[in-house]
């Protein structure tokens, strides 16, 4: 836990429909963690990931990633910048008329001409990449299959073999595991943190339960109709700070 | 209450046309003008539009006196005390009555000028025509036949240069008249907007329209009869392809672009895969299509077996017009089936 590998401060989001997402949120990642945000659906999680690889534009407030400020840019430089953050998505967001290996593969695409890709015609270090990741997450034996015809947890494990295949510097992780049952759940979470540990990659995830939030994380911050709300660590979220989180009506869920 | 006035705008206009249509319709039954006097334009568009006016005031009158017409039911939001009197059935109420009588005076209208008669449908001598067609039509002159599927292949493959050469233009273009994919830039919305407008053009002129303009082009033959449908099927496959390209889903779109990929990678990689099959499915819906049209293109010199076909008729060879209308109505049978058996196998 050193250096911060990115430094957002002051950030703000307005979507054109007027819907402020973020009011001006500061925190920052330190290399090598495993950061989750809290937060309702709504408190703008999602926006803060999408702004940090700029799949929106940030309407204030400056992100700075590895010394370098990214809160403003387009074309090619957008490009590279995306290129070293690996994202994962709720919806694992595959082709899902590609196989497993193709799918993977794609996370090699800003490092293949565009002229090379469409002919599908990938470095043969970034093939051996794609399957070293695949076996990574352990779907190597599924690398033939189509994407469609996997479950759940295996198309997320897919998504993150894809985002490991970019060589990312930072791994975000938009609610990976939302939309699984919780037994899957913890698979998913336990490959996330394989990765955390095993690759040192820095990893931030949105996720629901404070359950996995406990287990998984070190360090904690919470997004609440747009603005941060706790920053810490996770044993030193209790009642108090849940009720302040989630509103007072809540109730814990535990997954198990 | 920018809305509110476009809701006022919209309901006169359409209402003021179907008052005025109810009114011109009633004034041509009373009054019978002789056809001299319907082809006074000038005098008549200026009544027309007189009319229209006077309705439109009275749309509005209406309107404000909160007696709903069809434009008010159609274009304005529900209003919670409008639902609470949902009591009246909905042809006593005024918009009912209004859509009853002008779909009553449409109909009439539509049998005056079509002529419509029972007594040339089913009289003798009208009896005797339907006989002496039916029974040449159904003794086809064989005769003409080699000559027929040497036509009806030159037809074919008309319909299939057409459709072959359409597709990859349809392809490049139905990105470029995406709104999900244009709607970034406003140079890009600018473009969007033109192929848009001018793909519209181009298919609300009917193909047939197309193959004379170009049968004095490039001269009567099948040649011209393949650029008419070439030019249709570019239009209308466009317009497909783009459908779909509008409803993929942004996801995998999403996921790509993270990756720090390129936009011709994004659109490679995300979203072909997601149209291809259904693409597949509408190119070879339209090679069907483009047979039966390039059937009738061939009538105004477009070449192929309707080029043959109207010589015949112009001579009133009917057994031979038989043996063409056999051989269409084979082909014609075989594609259809064949298309949606091939549809229904990639969905």
């Amino acid at each position: 836990m050193s250096e911060p590998i990115l430094e957002v401060k002051n950030l703000t989001k307005t979507y054109s429909n007027g819907v402020q997402a973020l009011k001006g949120v500061s925190f920052d990642v330190k290399q090598g963690e495993f950061l989750v945000v809290i937060g309702l659906s709504g408190s703008g999680k999602s926006t803060l990931l999408r702004c940090i690889n700029n799949l929106h534009q940030p309407t204030g407030g400056s992100i700075v990633f590895k010394g370098e400020d990214i809160t403003r840019i387009d074309g090619a430089k957008a490009k590279k910048v995306r290129s070293k953050i690996g994202m994962i998505f709720q919806h694992f967001n595959l082709i899902p008329r590609y196989s497993v290996y193709k799918n993977a593969l794609s996370g090699a695409m800003s490092r293949t001409s565009t002229f090379k890709s469409i002919f599908g015609s990938f470095s043969k270090k970034d093939k051996e990449k794609a399957l070293e990741y695949l076996d990574l997450v352990g779907i190597k034996e599924k690398a033939y299959i189509r994407a469609d015809q996997l479950s759940g947890g295996q198309q997320q494990r897919v998504a993150i073999a894809r985002a490991l295949t970019q060589s990312p510097e930072i791994l975000l992780a938009d609610e990976p595991v939302a939309s699984l049952d919780p037994a899957t759940c913890h698979v998913v979470m336990d490959y996330l943190r394989k990765v955390n540990r095993e690759l040192g990659l820095t990893v931030v995830c949105n996720l629901h339960f404070l359950s996995l939030v406990r287990e998984y994380a070190d360090r904690v911050i919470a997004l609440k109709d747009g603005e941060l709300v706790f920053e810490g660590s996770p044993e030193n979220i209790d009642e108090e700070w849940f009720e302040t989180i989630y509103g007072d009506a809540a109730k814990e869920v535990h997954i198990n | 209450m920018n809305k509110n006035k476009q809701v006022i705008f919209q309901s006169v206009l359409l209402d003021g046309l179907i008052f005025t249509f109810v009114v011109l319709s009633l004034l041509v039954y009373f009054v019978n003008p002789s056809e001299d006097q319907l082809l006074m334009l000038s005098r008549n568009t200026f009544l027309s539009l007189g009319v229209f006016a006077f309705s439109g005031v009275v749309v509005f009158l209406l309107n404000s006196k909160g007696i709903h017409t069809i434009g008010h039911i159609l274009f304005a939001e529900p209003q919670l005390s409008e639902a609470v009197q949902e009591d009246v059935p909905w042809f006593k109420k005024f918009w009912g009555i209004e859509l009853i009588v002008a779909f009553i005076i449409a109909f009439y209208a539509s049998f005056v000028v079509t002529e419509f008669s029972f007594y040339e449908l089913f009289s003798e001598s009208g009896f005797l025509g339907a006989q002496r067609i039916f029974s040449s039509l159904l003794n086809p002159n064989f005769e003409i036949l080699p000559r027929a599927i040497l036509a009806i292949i030159e037809t074919i493959f008309m319909a299939f240069m057409a459709t072959v050469l359409a597709v990859p233009i349809a392809f490049v273009l139905s990105f470029l008249c995406a709104k999900n994919v244009m709607s970034g830039h406003k140079v890009l919305f600018a473009i969007y907007g033109t192929i848009r407008t001018l793909l519209n053009v181009t298919r609300s002129i009917e193909p047939l329209i197309w193959a004379i303009i170009f049968s004095v082009w490039v001269g009567i033959g099948p040649f011209a009869g393949m650029l008419a449908l070439l030019l249709h099927s570019v239009a209308s496959l466009a317009k497909n392809y783009s459908e779909l390209v509008e409803c993929i889903s942004e996801g995998p779109v999403e996921a790509i672009k993270a990756t720090g990929a390129s936009s011709l990678q994004v659109v490679w990689f995300a979203m072909v895969p997601q149209i291809v099959l259904p693409y597949t499915a509408f190119t070879i819906y339209r090679w069907d299509i483009n047979v039966r049209m390039a059937t009738i293109i061939g009538l105004v010199g477009g070449g192929g077996i309707g080029t043959m076909l109207i010589q015949y008729q112009g001579q009133a060879l009917w057994n031979e017009v038989g043996c063409l209308v056999l051989v269409i109505a084979v082909v014609v049978w075989v594609m259809d089936t064949g298309s949606a058996y091939i549809r229904e196998a990639i969905k």
